[in-house]
């Protein structure tokens, strides 16, 4: 299966997944390429688009908690970096992704 | 090239966002309505022949019913495999965890293939497909 068609489907349902969300594709095209590509890669070994970034773990409940679009299952941390852990998407209104930085969720307060 | 087409449906026949599968000259096919855009696919599943239009389709790819695999319908390209099912977390029982193994060693070699897709075009109401 060919990878660029993958990707390009992956955008089209992730932008109606994110939009009603409050988020965009990061302006970044090159991270976007990137990542989403790693995601087609990801998708190819587990039949699933986890994030690229975050481990996969063994219990199927947590796993499933980071499929991309992860953002709803990590609303509040998210939102408080004004992008998803990998940067894939960001806030709408950000313009320069280069501004915002990973934040533990240790250090987020009021996170759960 | 006016003879290679057989009038398959009436335009008003599928909704928009929908499908519907039709014979023709001894193949099966199905019509996709991609919000006025028809296109023409073989009906089977690029993986395990399943009934594609019995699936979703969303823009223009389609997910079929069965296991999830995914097809651009303008070019009939696999954009995805099957996606795995739930086992669940917890042990399974000794034999059904070996039949389940046995099945998943037998699935590793399905490949999901693309699929033939047929020209289109419509003429007033009706939607003619080619089959060359």
């Amino acid at each position: 299966m060919n990878v660029e068609s993958r990707k390009k489907a992956l955008e089209f349902f992730y932008k109606k997944v994110v939009d009603p969300l409050g988020y965009k594709f990061t302006p970044d095209q090159e991270l976007k390429d990137f990542l989403l590509e790693q995601e087609v890669i990801l998708e190819q070994k587990h039949g699933i688009p986890f994030c690229p970034c975050q481990p996969i773990r063994p219990r199927r409940a947590q796993a499933m908690t980071i499929v991309c679009p992860c953002i709803p299952f990590h609303r509040q941390h998210y939102d408080a970096m004004k992008r998803c852990w990998c940067g894939l998407f960001v806030h709408k209104d950000v313009t320069d992704p280069t501004q915002l930085q990973q934040i533990p969720l240790s250090e987020v307060p009021h996170a759960k | 090239m006016q003879n290679d087409f057989r009038p398959v449906l009436k335009v008003a026949e599928i909704a928009p966002g929908g499908m519907k599968a039709v014979e023709v000259d001894g193949h099966e096919i199905v019509i996709c309505n991609c919000d006025g855009q028809f296109y023409a696919l073989a009906r089977r599943c690029g993986h395990m022949n399943a009934s594609l239009e019995k699936g979703t389709l969303d823009g223009t790819i389609l997910t079929c019913a069965m296991h999830c695999a995914q097809f651009d319908v303008t070019t009939g390209e696999a954009l995805s495999g099957p996606v795995p099912r739930d086992a669940g977390d917890e042990p399974l029982p000794p034999k059904l965890g070996t039949y389940l193994q046995n099945l998943a060693a037998l699935m590793q070699s399905v490949r999901t293939e693309s699929i033939r897709t047929y020209p289109t075009k419509v003429d007033m109401d009706q939607i003619w497909v080619s089959m060359h």
